[in-house]
């Protein structure tokens, strides 16, 4: 507040020189309003569009919210929603097993593949050559993913498809795998296609790591005797350790893989790829009463697992010094 | 010896001098690797220019002998949603573009540069959602948009997908944080106003950080499906990454016939090839293009986490 202990008297607007030491102080306070009104269009944005859906989410998830149902959107029903779904319903776990598959078949291939092929990289001295297989790396990742996936169900193609055609007519191979018709075939094959679209991220990921690593480090290894993978299991991938937790914090989502199952197969043959997270799509937008607050349930599972694994991830991988 | 050297890896790759051997070896198998990406899409690009004879060869060879353009026609002519999907795209993708760019600079320039109670809370709170997963996921959001009369319209799209603002503010502030202030500091002596500073003075000089955000931006909307897919079902607003999967099948998505229907005589998976390309080349154009600043855009972003 303005120290008004000294003020005398003063002829000449009083009232102004007080309301003018009132704004300042205040505005001292609050600092350049500016500020706000800078931030106010992207915060509202965000707010509306960003932080409201996961607190009605929230809600949702306790609710027998059916989209058809007119006024069911606040139904509360408590935990009735996690009974069903663990107990009552014939679907939800062979979903979750299969996501569950989905997730083991393709992020440690992930992982690895993109490690490898980032030390790779790193490797090659010609600078033209390094930036030439980085854009080709991360290309699929580019791609809007339905186009990645469409692609690979043409290549999939039991009559024209690249893979059979070149299997048969080249190799000889009498009947070639059905690769999105066959049960047992189905998963793996959208797993190597989500693989394919995915792991340009990641490589590029470890790249920006190991492009941070300083020289000398390396420099003074080899003088030290130490040879090229030794070099890399001691020192590239301790000092990797965070971009370590930032991929898997990014890609613990793979869990809830919802676009893979729906593009290319939509969950068939015989729900061999029904995912959780097309399940939950199917529950609220296509089937029966548009469960929307069933599906939120699920989806609030989902999330909740992802942010364990991310916590897990940040325990493990964090506290121990390099 | 020099004693600067701005080219560190000549001088430590004197030090270190690896055999030619090992260089050899690294870049054949990556020629290997990138063979194996590419292929896909290098299938895709010669079965585009192929014809129906070549196309339904027993040994399909990935580069046409006799090329056409057939396939490409067949798409401009026969297809008229095609254009209507890549338009609805474009408006989208631009749309978005420009509000993150234009609310993620001014939001991160005020993150800063500017003075105000209770800023940076803000900001770790605007950071902060990044990393929890959308609990209530497309639900909540579809409940939102139906009560905003925001599903099938392009504008809404557009406001829906701009309010992804995290790492774009993020990027920007990183941006604007690493800007020297002699110049801002000029222009306010000058008596400039806020908004002046910052269109004189602060949109020049974050230009680096802004195409970086778009870039990224533009990918990502470019290639959204689940979001689009939920939010909009009348044809006439899908965007190409949705609808392209009613050019290509019969209208219901069917592992059996995932590809093309002979509709005439000229549909051929050659025409499915040609269309899921064009519908790429945005998105892989301005990659290319602007390859350069997506490592640097990663890479600052990374490295400052």
């Amino acid at each position: 507040m303005a120290d008004l202990s000294h003020a005398q008297p003063d002829r000449t607007g009083t009232l102004r020189q007080f309301a003018r030491e009132y704004r300042a102080a205040r505005r001292q306070r609050w600092g350049n309003l500016w500020g706000y009104a800078f931030i106010a269009p992207a915060l509202t944005l965000y707010l509306i569009f960003n932080v409201w859906p996961i607190f009605r989410g929230l809600a949702m998830a306790f609710t027998d919210y059916r989209y058809l149902v007119p006024g069911s959107e606040w139904a509360w029903n408590g935990a009735s929603n996690y009974q069903e779904m663990f107990t009552n319903d014939s679907q939800f776990w062979p979903s979750f097993g299969i996501s569950v598959q989905y997730t083991l078949m393709s992020f440690p291939t992930n992982l690895i593949l993109s490690l490898a092929v980032a030390l790779l990289i790193s490797r090659i001295r010609n600078s033209f050559l390094a930036g030439t297989y980085r854009v080709i790396a991360y290309l699929p990742v580019i791609l809007p993913i339905s186009v990645a996936l469409l692609l690979w169900n043409q290549l999939y193609n039991t009559q024209f498809g690249y893979f059979n055609l070149i299997l048969q007519n080249v190799f000889g191979v009498q009947s070639p795998p059905n690769w999105l018709g066959d049960p047992g075939w189905a998963l793996p094959s959208v797993a190597v296609a989500g693989l394919w679209k995915d792991f340009g991220a990641n490589t590029l990921l470890f790249l920006v790591g190991i492009y941070g690593i300083s020289r000398e480090i390396y420099e003074a290894a080899s003088i030290d005797g130490a040879g090229a993978l030794q070099q890399i299991w001691s020192i590239t991938l301790p000092l990797l350790r965070p971009i370590f937790v930032l991929i898997i914090v990014l890609n613990a989502g793979i869990l809830g893989a919802t676009e893979q199952a729906l593009i290319m197969t939509n969950g068939g043959p015989q729900n061999a790829t029904l995912t959780l997270g097309l399940y939950i799509y199917q529950q609220a937008f296509q089937f029966g009463d548009l469960r929307l607050g069933y599906a939120a349930a699920m989806s609030l599972l989902l999330g909740l697992i992802h942010m364990g694994l991310a916590g897990i991830t940040f325990r493990v991988l964090r506290t121990e010094r390099i | 010896m020099c004693a600067v050297s701005l080219d560190s890896s000549r001088t430590s790759q004197r030090a270190l001098r690896p055999p030619k051997f090992a260089q050899i070896t690294f870049n054949l198998l990556l020629l290997a690797t990138s063979f194996v990406i590419l292929v896909p899409l290098i299938w895709a690009i010669s079965s585009s220019f192929k014809g129906p004879d070549e196309l339904y060869q027993a040994v399909p060879s990935l580069i046409p002998f006799q090329p056409t353009l057939a396939n490409y026609e067949y798409m401009f002519e026969h297809l008229a949603s095609f254009p209507i999907y890549m338009t609805n795209s474009f408006i989208v993708a631009f749309g978005t573009v420009f509000l993150v760019v234009l609310l993620s600079s001014l939001a991160g320039y005020a993150f800063a540069r500017m003075e105000f109670r209770g800023r940076d809370l803000i900001f770790v709170f605007l950071i902060l959602l990044l990393f929890v997963p959308r609990s209530g996921g497309l639900m909540a959001l579809y409940e939102l948009m139906a009560f905003l009369h925001l599903r099938n319209s392009l504008v809404g799209l557009i406001l829906l997908f701009s309010a992804g603002l995290s790492t774009p503010v993020f990027i920007m502030r990183q941006t604007y944080l690493s800007m020297p202030r002699e110049l801002e500091d000029a222009a306010r002596i000058d008596g400039a106003g806020w908004l002046d500073v910052f269109r004189y003075v602060a949109v020049p000089l974050g230009i680096a950080g802004m195409v970086v955000v778009a870039i990224f931006t533009f990918v990502g909307v470019w290639g959204d499906f689940l979001v689009t897919l939920t939010m909009i079902d009348q044809d006439r607003w899908l965007t190409i990454s949705v609808g392209i999967r009613k050019l290509l099948t019969t209208g219901t998505v069917s592992p059996f016939f995932a590809g093309s229907q002979f509709t005439g005589k000229f549909a051929t998976y050659g025409t499915d090839c040609a269309l899921l390309l064009t519908s790429a080349l945005p998105a892989v154009v301005i990659y290319i293009a602007l390859q350069r600043w997506f490592v640097r855009g990663l890479t600052e972003g990374i490295l400052k986490l």
